[in-house]
């Protein structure tokens, strides 16, 4: 690889906001994998202990416990299973459906592009939460509707992009010469565009797992979500919601993890963009 | 000059608003929170508790409910004799009564209203159809109406107060394809009520304005103006309590608001003796849950102590059965199910066919039924039975709960007093003679059938009450329902309100005694 890369890498284990990002993230993956180890009371995803509803955080309950006497650190801990199952699958098939879109609109051209591109417009013209909204209260409320409901919402996001820098890309001579070479269009777009815009995509997709988490814990919030008793974090903010402000811990603790979350989603994918696409790094020029 | 022009107006505008609002208040405004949606205004098109402020407020009947325990007053008729079979009731109407658009109110208006009833087939004409054939009703005179029945009917007296009178020629003005002005009165009100509809949205609530000519005249403090909204979330409703944006709001919230509120300074609230039992409907008439070991599973599953002490934190008193404790009817000895996993499971043994998930309907904004529905959940997971949880608003969980299809597993909710009958609870859930209107059970039982037809028609009250212990004690027992607790009336108003006439029906909703000390 050029020295560039190490250039970047360099720039990136020195950024203390990516470190931090990294680290949030890496905190989520450990709590989610070993959710079952890390937790104090394992059975309270679904079980009840009434007779210590609403306890604030003590000894015994690092985090207090809520509505119907379950623990709450344990239950976010298993909730960030769900965070992450619902982040990896909405954001990986969005990229999946939007990624090819946009190579064949862009590297094609004409009619097909256009047509493409008009549909991914239709979606981007309402806003993401509202389609989101729409769909999932149509499809009824569960963990694989919110992931439906948000891939469907999000691919356009991709598609739009992957389109710019293909258009971008596909004058360039490297791409020409291997046209003239005799290159299929598929191998020019698998192994010359998709290479060279990879780092893009990357970026867009570590901030938008950020925007996908916080889009979920909406549907979870307005009821749209997984069904009780799953942990589902905005599911919990609005169980929460009428003990506030008496029962603080309640709603602090579910919106803390999720604020956690999308920060160290939005700060990773800076620290990437920084490393991975020079040309549009944070504060360029001073740096 | 332009730019000029616009700040001075945004100037005026910021200046007058806070005076008109302080003139409203001056006037008597009274602002109340409710967690139901009123999407539909037609008083015989709805009859529950959620919606009761528009029935009440804006329209009158023959007699009128007040107080707690609850006594019928003259309203608008003023007397009534019934025949010796039973069978035959006429009543006196009261004179010189004005209509909002100051028609007079006669015995044409009450035959409309009855018809009206029978024809549309919702509300409360569930407790007239058995009894009133269409056309029977008769009017000798521009005064009288006389009701006779199909069958001496022991509840009639204690229903005549649901017969709310339209003016009737406003209506019929109003009709559009012989459909008894239904588009139109579920979005305008024809009535002699306490107060004339003034705004109304089905999103946001109504308005209603003082009528001042109403024949029963009204206190010297009395609102000039009484607005019901819309708020659906709990903590908003509570909050605007505290803050003074509210002067009421239901009688459904959970003990740990009741609680909140009864630490705010400007807050009261009233407490009273109540007949409103909270119990699980269950949908009798569908696979698994028409299996009585399979329901008994269930009604050994709920943990009734974990609810009642820990949740409610006692502030209600277990009620095994459907009938109210507090009322005749009850039956005496009932010992009523507990939370045991071990006998669940034993009667979950016995259940032949093949398991399949359990829906339950809750009621958003009423979160007790979520926690209800949760704990039930928990509990009969424990068993093998799996359980989904729906929440939807009140009035689509009701429209679900009268479609045989339709209907959830299992709704937990709360039968409220419409009458101080025992009818009102086992009669109506368990009667076959309801089914699809107040029966959601869609039970069909010939021995229950038996008992509350036999109730209905004598007067013999010793009679009744052995027969309506006999019918909760089998409802019970056979785990129909999932009966909870019955609870006592907890209404937030604000400290500055007076005169609230709390009855169980109604649930002190009825605003025209209320006024601002």
């Amino acid at each position: 690889m050029m020295p560039g890369w190490r250039r970047g890498l360099g720039r990136f284990a020195s950024d203390r906001a990516s470190a931090l990002g990294l680290a949030l993230l890496l905190a989520l993956v450990v709590a989610a994998v070993f959710a079952p180890i890390l937790a104090p009371f394992p059975g309270d995803v679904a079980d009840f202990h009434t007779a210590n509803r609403l306890r604030p955080p003590d000894a015994v309950n690092w985090l207090g416990t809520d509505r119907m006497g379950s623990d709450l650190l344990s239950r976010i801990l298993f909730g960030a299973r769900i965070t992450i199952t619902i982040a990896v699958v909405a954001v990986g098939s969005a990229v999946l459906v939007g990624v090819p879109i946009g190579l064949v609109a862009g590297y094609y051209g004409g009619w097909p592009s256009n047509l493409l591109m008009r549909v991914s417009d239709v979606f981007l013209a309402v806003p993401q939460i509202v389609l989101a909204i729409a769909i999932a209260q149509t499809l009824g409320p569960s963990i694989e509707n919110v992931i439906l409901a948000l891939s469907i919402t999000y691919w356009p996001f991709w598609a739009r992009l992957v389109f710019a820098e293909t258009r971008s890309l596909k004058n360039e001579v490297f791409i020409e010469s291997a046209i003239a070479l005799g290159a299929s269009p598929l191998r020019v777009m698998t192994l010359h565009v998709l290479p060279n815009i990879a780092s893009a995509i990357i970026v867009r997709t570590s901030i938008g797992m950020g925007g996908t988490i916080l889009t979920a814990a909406a549907l979870g919030f307005l009821g749209l979500g997984a069904p009780p008793p799953t942990p589902e974090w905005g599911r919990m903010i609005a169980e929460s919601r009428e003990f506030l402000p008496e029962a603080w811990w309640y709603a602090t603790v579910p919106g803390v993890a999720i604020f956690m979350v999308v920060m160290g989603f939005n700060l990773l994918g800076d620290g990437l963009r920084d490393f991975l696409d020079p040309r549009i790094r944070r504060g360029a020029g001073v740096k | 000059m332009k730019r000029t022009i616009l700040a001075l107006l945004a100037a005026i505008a910021a200046a007058s608003a806070p005076v008109v609002a302080g003139e409203a208040w001056a006037q008597g405004k009274y602002v109340h929170a409710n967690n139901s949606g009123y999407d539909n205004l037609d008083p015989h098109a709805i009859f529950d508790v959620g919606r009761a402020a528009s029935r009440i407020n804006f329209y009158d009947g023959l007699y009128r409910w007040v107080d707690n325990p609850p006594k019928m007053i003259p309203w608008l008729a003023e007397s009534h004799t019934a025949s010796a079979d039973g069978k035959t009731w006429t009543f006196k109407l009261r004179k010189g009564v004005k209509f909002h658009d100051g028609s007079e109110f006669t015995a044409d208006d009450v035959i409309y209203s009855i018809e009206r009833m029978l024809a549309m087939k919702k509300g409360a004409a569930s407790l007239f159809l058995p009894i009133i054939a269409p056309g029977s009703t008769k009017a000798p005179d521009k005064y009288t109406v006389v009701f006779t029945l199909k069958e001496p009917s022991a509840i009639f007296l204690a229903t005549v107060p649901e017969i709310l009178v339209v003016n009737s020629k406003l209506v019929k003005k109003n009709e559009k394809d012989g459909d008894w002005g239904q588009a139109w009165l579920a979005r305008n009100v024809a009535s002699s009520g306490s107060y004339k509809l003034k705004r109304y949205d089905p999103a946001i609530g109504f308005v209603g304005e003082r009528f001042k000519e109403h024949f029963a005249g009204w206190g010297p403090k009395a609102f000039d103006e009484i607005e019901f909204r819309t708020v659906l979330e709990t903590n908003t409703r509570v909050q605007g309590m505290i803050k003074g944006d509210f002067q009421g709001t239901d009688g459904y919230l959970p003990y740990d608001q009741i609680l909140r509120l009864k630490e705010a300074k400007n807050v009261q609230i009233l407490e009273a003796e109540s007949m409103r039992v909270f119990y699980f409907s269950m949908h009798n008439g569908r696979s698994l849950m028409n299996d009585v070991h399979f329901r008994k599973a269930l009604a050994y599953a709920f943990d009734y102590d974990g609810f009642i002490k820990d949740i409610l934190k006692g502030a209600v008193a277990r009620n095994p059965s459907p009938n109210p404790n507090n009322l005749w009817g009850a039956p005496k000895d009932l010992k009523g199910f507990t939370y045991d996993l071990e006998k669940a499971k034993a009667e979950l043994a016995q259940v032949k066919e093949p398991l399949r998930p359990i829906t339950i309907g809750t009621l958003a904004g009423f979160s007790e039924t979520e926690q209800a529905a949760a704990l039930l959940q928990n509990g009969a997971k424990k068993i093998g039975i799996e359980i989904k949880i729906e929440s939807a608003p009140w009035p689509v969980v009701q429209s679900r709960m009268q479609d045989r299809d339709k209907n959830y597993d299992m709704v937990p909710l709360w039968k409220s007093t419409y009458y101080v009958d025992p009818n009102n609870w086992v009669g109506e859930l368990y009667g076959s003679r309801y089914i699809g209107t107040r029966n959601s059970s869609y039970t069909k039982d010939a021995e229950l059938d038996k008992w509350i037809d036999e109730a209905l028609a004598t007067n013999d009250q010793e009679k009744r009450r052995v027969l309506y212990e006999k019918a909760a004690t089998k409802v019970a027992e056979q785990a129909m329902g999932i009966f909870v607790y019955n609870t006592k009336w907890y209404g937030p108003y604000a400290a500055n309100i007076g005169g609230i006439r709390f009855s169980p029906i109604g649930s002190g909703q009825d605003m025209r005694w209320a006024y601002y000390k």
